[in-house]
């Protein structure tokens, strides 16, 4: 493919200069991180991640919330062993969006929820660190105001690894947005969204947290709404509070796809579901 | 080559006669049954007839090129890759592994295998196991999905969901899922328009005939699955019902039984390698272990990990002990990686738990006595076998077992996974060991004539060429669908520098 080793050699030199001037607080340009958009979710990767949530080093994510008590230990003894290798801190993230891409929802929403922590996932290593950038570049501009810290973006695949990073009914949201409509038969099982998938969000959720799901397929969104109500541990949120949400807005119009729709005036199907509190067990 | 005893099971098929007992054996695409009285039978997935016997019939024992290999594959009957005899012992499962297929058969007092269904699965199975006094097969499948299926498919509902599927088959007609609005690259709105011309239905897969329903899955190659039934918590309650299911990523999944089997009540995370068994204890602990150095011991109930159990340890004792074996670390120890092949609850020992362990290529038995609450689990006895050990079955009477029986491969050097042995170093292809009254296994000699008949047997009808391993001469241990059978869990393992 002619052209390619320039490209690279063209990222390489981009994100070194960032990395120079890095006081500055410039937002990334997107153009040096384009990933193809589609992803393997059955393939190995050479992915991180944590073994189980609470080994999760979620302070290097969030280090306006890390936990104090904690840092002083840590200079103490230098090397931690495996099983502290965590720092924790003083909130659990909350708010998820699956498959983040260039994390448009996640900017707006983070103002929104000032006392909340957002994560962001992405599989696409470029996708990725772009927002890790941005989050960085954010965070520089609005020290004065704070705002931002409550963001962060990590790479996984969360088909595979959701219950790494999130314990039981920790989560009050869950986004889906966009999700790549794996068009053929064949590929439905790579969809985000299955029976078998929805057993995993409904673990991570809280009863009573909501997955929102927004796509312009709309053989897509079928898909998605028949395999979210035939859950027994989910049911539609109705349509007169689905629009009173103010996260249903923000996922229209601030999603980087959400934008590209409406500018190619497409049609955006949303759906909401809650989780159902579990039946009772003899 | 001759094929090993990938699968042994032992059972009592008779419940009124309590001290006869059934082996029952697999080779290859062959399932022998011997019966303690000295009946001997066999059954063989072969399905085409026995004209296409005498192309392999004159390589006997020699290795075929691979030429041979090529041209005999379409045709080469499925190999079992699993055996599971029902609680009744009334009912024997088999799995096929290159036809996906399950077959339930019906097992006589002589002995007699009877086969009543066989049913071919959408992925291959990994693993199975009877739950609701064995009414239902679970049947975990290389894609992660978890399928109920009845033991006994009952015809009507085979009926019911063929007029089912074709209704649904003459109703639909295709219309492309994408849009003009959806794609946005100008070669894929020119699929989309050849798509919109094409009335016809791209042909889909054919629905499966038999009532099977999918209870739950994860997103990778599932290697195990149990059930667990624990009392309610209010007395008199019925009791709860549990699965888990252990994944080539490192999960152990513990899911509520049906019909709740969408519930997820927990995950035991504590693995870095992909884990391959799991055990419940006799006193309800669960053991697992698969491509880390440590079998872990949970109380799973609460997810939380009671002891790591070094495995890695007393394997590099037992071959630093055994320098003649082929597998022994050349090297430095550090690069030694054991991959958990089998974990089976033994009799407790002193009134603890205790449970025998196997890995992939090492010719012993681990026997650990396992006491994780007070985490002082410890290795209580190491038996060298005769070679690689393959699969191992327990005969119970009551609370006391009798006797274990562990298959061996009589074809590779022990150690090795690969290597062939020599020609004049030819094990049986079984050992037998009863238990001590010191807590301990013993080799035993009240099996041998049992065992001598099935070996005799397959090793005559491997003479006959009925059954044979291919292998290329060029390339041994190169995945043949035998060598995956027998070897497969160390491939189980990642390797690193994966795509991105």
């Amino acid at each position: 493919m002619p052209g390619a080793p320039k490209k690279r050699q063209k990222r390489e030199e981009y994100k070194e200069s960032l990395s120079k001037d890095d006081q500055n607080g410039a937002l990334p340009k997107k153009k040096f991180y384009r990933q193809r958009a589609h992803a393997n979710p059955f393939s190995d990767h050479s992915l991180t991640y944590p073994k189980s949530p609470s080994d999760m080093d979620w302070a290097s994510y969030y280090p306006a919330y890390a936990a104090k008590s904690d840092e002083s230990e840590a200079t103490v003894t230098q090397a931690p062993t495996e099983e502290d290798a965590s720092r924790q801190i003083t909130r659990p993230v909350e708010i998820a969006d699956i498959g983040c891409g260039y994390g448009g929802l996640l900017f707006a929403l983070a103002p929104k929820f000032p006392d909340t922590l957002l994560v962001g996932m992405e599989i696409r290593i470029s996708v990725c660190e772009f927002v890790q950038e941005k989050i960085r570049a954010l965070r520089h501009q609005s020290l004065a105001t704070n705002t931002y810290q409550n963001v962060a973006c990590i790479r996984a695949n969360t088909m595979k690894f959701l219950p790494n990073f999130f314990a039981k009914a920790q989560l009050s949201k869950i986004f889906l947005c966009f999700p790549d409509p794996h068009f053929k038969a064949r590929k439905h099982k790579a969809r985000i969204v299955s029976s078998t998938l929805n057993s995993e969000y409904a673990y991570v959720l809280r009863p009573g947290g909501i997955v929102y799901t927004i796509t312009d397929v709309e053989d897509l969104h079928k898909w998605m709404v028949e395999h979210f109500e035939a859950h027994p541990s989910f049911e539609r949120v109705g349509e007169v509070e689905q629009e009173g949400d103010m996260c249903v807005e923000v996922m229209r119009t601030e999603t980087e796809e959400g934008k590209k729709v409406g500018r190619n005036g497409g049609r955006k199907f949303v759906a909401c579901f809650r989780r159902v509190e579990d039946p009772p067990w003899p | 080559m001759a094929i090993p005893f990938q699968c042994v099971r032992v059972c009592r098929p008779d419940p009124h006669d309590q001290s006869s007992w059934l082996l029952l054996a697999a080779s290859g695409p062959r399932i022998y049954s011997s019966h303690s009285s000295g009946g001997t039978s066999v059954w063989s997935s072969q399905k085409s007839s026995e004209s296409a016997e005498p192309v392999q019939a004159d390589e006997s024992q020699e290795p075929p090129g691979k030429k041979v290999k090529l041209s005999k594959q379409a045709e080469e009957p499925p190999n079992v890759s699993k055996l599971l005899v029902t609680s009744n012992s009334q009912h024997l499962v088999a799995v096929t592994a290159e036809d996906k297929c399950l077959r339930v058969f019906r097992l006589d007092l002589t002995g007699r295998l009877e086969p009543l269904s066989q049913r071919s699965m959408p992925k291959r199975p990994c693993a199975v196991t009877m739950i609701e006094n064995d009414a239902t097969i679970l049947c975990a499948d290389k894609f992660g999905d978890v399928y109920a299926l009845p033991l006994l498919p009952s015809p009507t509902d085979a009926d019911d969901i063929a007029v089912a599927a074709q209704e649904k088959e003459t109703s639909a007609s295709f219309v492309p899922t994408a849009t003009p609005l959806t794609v946005h690259s100008g070669r894929n709105r020119k699929a989309l328009e050849d798509q919109l011309k094409q009335k016809l239905q791209p042909k889909t897969k054919e629905p499966l005939k038999f009532k099977h329903d999918l209870l739950l899955g994860h997103v990778s190659m599932l290697t195990e699955i149990l059930y667990a039934e624990v009392e309610g918590e209010k007395t008199g309650a019925k009791p709860r019902t549990y699965i888990f299911t252990a994944d080539r990523d490192e999960h152990i999944r513990i899911s509520r039984g049906p019909p709740q089997s969408h519930i997820i009540e927990g995950f035991c995370q504590g693995h870095r390698e992909f884990v391959s068994k799991l055990c419940l204890s006799r006193s309800g602990d669960l053991i697992s272990g698969g491509g880390d150095d440590d079998l872990i011991v949970w109380d799973w109930l609460s997810c939380r990990v009671l002891e790591r159990i070094s495995i890695k340890q007393p394997v590099l004792d037992f071959l630093k002990a055994h320098p003649q074996h082929a597998g022994s670390p050349q090297e430095s120890e550090g690069d030694l990686r054991v991959a958990v092949s089998g974990i089976w609850a033994a009799p407790s020992t002193f009134s603890r738990d205790s449970v025998l362990v196997t890995c992939e290529g090492v010719p012993a038995l681990f026997h650990f006595i396992i006491d994780g609450r007070k985490k002082v689990s410890s290795l209580q006895q190491t038996l060298p076998l005769t070679g690689n050990p393959l699969d191992l079955t327990l005969l119970e009477s009551g609370p006391i077992t009798e006797f274990i029986v562990v298959s061996i491969d009589q074809t590779r050097a022990p150690g090795s996974a690969t290597m062939l042995r020599q020609k004049d170093d030819v094990p049986s292809r079984m050992q037998a060991f009863s238990l001590g009254s010191s807590g301990g296994w013993n080799l035993t000699s009240m099996l041998d004539v049992t065992l001598e008949r099935l070996n005799s047997q397959a090793q005559a009808d491997a003479l006959l060429g009925r059954e044979a391993e291919v292998v290329n001469p060029e390339t041994p241990g190169k995945q043949s669908p035998v060598q995956d059978i027998l070897y497969g869990i160390e491939n189980l393992r990642k390797r690193a520098g994966a795509e991105d």
